[in-house]
């Protein structure tokens, strides 16, 4: 019995997912129940993961391929959208010179991940670069992990606060900087 | 933002509640899958009593995992751990079970007749007041009618005995089942959302943690009203003084279950027990009659939207309407099947509905049909 809560080696998979960023600091236990919640998807190049303005229900996570973030021209294309996609990434390359288009971003970066936090619209639409395949957490399950397993969630939660401050900095900086050259 | 301003995913995505039209084939839905579950009880009956050991269970194997065991290990532990104690259980009763059979045709002929008693007690009284009743000698005639329907116990006895008998592997089922659902409910969910497109993926995300919401709290709530309902009932016969009180109010809540006639059963039963061991105290089974509909009132007011009727979010006049549909389409077990069955309907037709009133997510899944189709014959 006592070899049954024996800390388990973590495969490949679960390593996987601790290289990301949002679980890094999940422990191996913590991980597999992490794992149980999350889905796979594959997209071909070209097909819409969400559009702007829907309903958000997951946080999106680039396991393989690229993905593009893009904002519809009318309104304001800059703010929101940039709050939840242009910093999302960990490393964006933003396009120049094309405004709708925000950012393309690669394996082990996230998107979407204010969809975890409420039930606000997406602020830019998602679009496969080229074939890609996503990990995708649902919020609902994020929430019923704050009920049952305050622990984890409280840890993925410090992540995603760590990464939108990261972001709100970054946003700031640049707001500051286009000023001064202005 | 003004309408004009919406990009074609904005206008896709605004949507009007479930119409008429979803709510018909919802109502016509359930009223279908009564008809089918009453022809397969068999195994309806022991699916259902598995959701319910699932949901009991469910803490436990969580708990497990989360102490570091994996989901097949914590869930044969924890159906082992259940079916050990319930055996454990059974063998320490079996003596008293056995004791009670001996003397069960005795015991229940006893309550039967101090039933009946009661109830010619009640109608002489009723006659004392009401010369019309006494010249319509109604005491009389309702014991003449019940002697002459109700028959020998032993009559009642043994259809029941040979039906539980049919029963029992069927029952036997359930804790196998539960076990199933425990260990692999989450890669049947996984392995379900993998079969949906990509258009719809969130969506059906969305519906299928909505029935495992709907049916986990209904079951949750189920299981919480029998336990508020056995222990008020437990309680207030204990007060009366009225033996085994808690083993009374633990049946009359099982019995709870079924909307109306589960209900009636068990206050028939709290005033058999109570006219039968008070038999020179009339009023012991006023009072337990009192009790059993005072505990109603506080169940159908209180406790059951505190813990089922809140689950489900139906409209109160949606609820009464579908158990009479229930009941006239299915009979005992419609009226039993119809609140969950319905909920879970609602929400896959308001989900379907939904998505297929949706024009941008039907246009995006054609959109990827054709990539897929292009992909597919791009070396043709």
């Amino acid at each position: 019995m006592v070899s049954l809560f024996r800390p388990r080696k973590t495969s490949p998979r679960l390593e996987r997912l601790h290289s990301l960023s949002l679980f890094v600091n999940l422990t191996p236990a913590e991980l597999q129940i992490v794992d149980g919640l999350l889905h796979e998807r594959e997209y071909l190049g070209g097909e819409v993961i969400f559009d702007e303005g829907e309903e958000g229900q997951a946080i999106y996570i680039v396991a393989a391929g690229e993905v593009l973030i893009s904002r519809h021209e009318n309104g304001d294309a800059g703010g929101a959208a940039h709050a939840e996609h242009v910093a999302g990434a960990v490393h964006p390359r933003r396009r120049q010179g094309d405004s709708g288009q925000l950012a393309q971003l690669g394996p082990g970066t996230f998107f979407g991940e204010l969809a975890l936090l409420d039930n606000s619209p997406r602020s830019a639409q998602a679009r496969a670069v080229m074939p890609c395949q996503l990990i995708v957490f649902f919020r609902d399950d994020f929430v019923g992990l704050l009920d049952t397993h305050a622990r984890i969630a409280s840890k993925i939660s410090r992540q995603l606060a760590c990464h939108l401050g990261t972001r709100m900095r970054n946003m700031a900086l640049a707001v500051g900087a286009h000023q001064h050259m202005v | 933002m003004n309408g004009s301003n919406h990009s074609p995913a904005i206008a896709g995505s605004v949507h009007n509640g479930s119409g008429p039209v979803v709510w018909a084939a919802i109502i016509a839905a359930t009223c279908l899958l009564l008809l089918v579950f009453q022809k397969m009880l068999w195994l309806v009956v022991p699916f259902l009593l598995a959701l319910i050991l699932y949901y009991f269970l469910y803490p436990a194997v969580r708990a497990l995992i989360y102490r570091g065991m994996s989901r097949d290990a914590a869930a044969s532990v924890v159906t082992l751990a259940f079916l050990v104690l319930v055996i454990i259980a059974g063998v320490a009763l079996m003596p008293w079970v056995a004791r009670q059979i001996v003397d069960w045709q005795n015991t229940v002929e006893r309550y039967a007749e101090g039933g009946m008693r009661l109830l010619d007690a009640s109608l002489r009284a009723l006659e004392a007041h009401w010369p019309t009743l006494a010249r319509a000698r109604l005491a009389d005639t309702a014991a003449a009618r019940l002697a002459q329907g109700a028959g020998s116990v032993g009559d009642h006895l043994e259809p029941i005995a040979i039906g539980i008998l049919a029963w029992t592997p069927s029952l036997l089922l359930a804790p196998f089942l539960a076990f199933f659902f425990l260990r692999d409910g989450r890669r049947f969910k996984r392995f379900l959302s993998a079969a949906v497109p990509n258009a719809f993926f969130e969506k059906t995300l969305f519906l299928l943690h909505e029935i495992d919401r709907t049916s986990r709290a209904y079951f949750q709530g189920l299981i919480n009203l029998t336990v508020l309902d056995t222990l008020t009932l437990g309680a207030g016969l204990w007060l009366l003084g009225i033996p085994g009180p808690l083993a009374l109010g633990l049946t009359c809540a099982v019995l709870a279950w079924v909307p109306y006639v589960g209900s009636i059963l068990g206050g028939l039963l709290v005033v058999l027990v109570a006219a039968t061991d008070f038999p020179d105290a009339p009023g012991m089974a006023y009072w337990a009659v009192a009790l059993f509909v005072g505990v109603r009132l506080l169940d159908d007011f209180v406790y059951m939207p505190l813990t089922i009727g809140k689950s489900l979010e139906l409209h109160p006049l949606v609820t009464v309407l579908m158990i009479f549909v229930g009941g006239a389409v299915a009979g005992v077990p419609g009226l039993m099947l119809v609140l969950p069955v319905l909920g879970v309907v609602m929400v896959i037709g308001e989900t379907i509905g939904l998505i297929v009133t949706d024009p941008r997510l039907m246009a995006r899944h054609r959109h990827a049909r054709a990539l897929r189709r292009e992909q597919a014959s791009s070396d043709l």
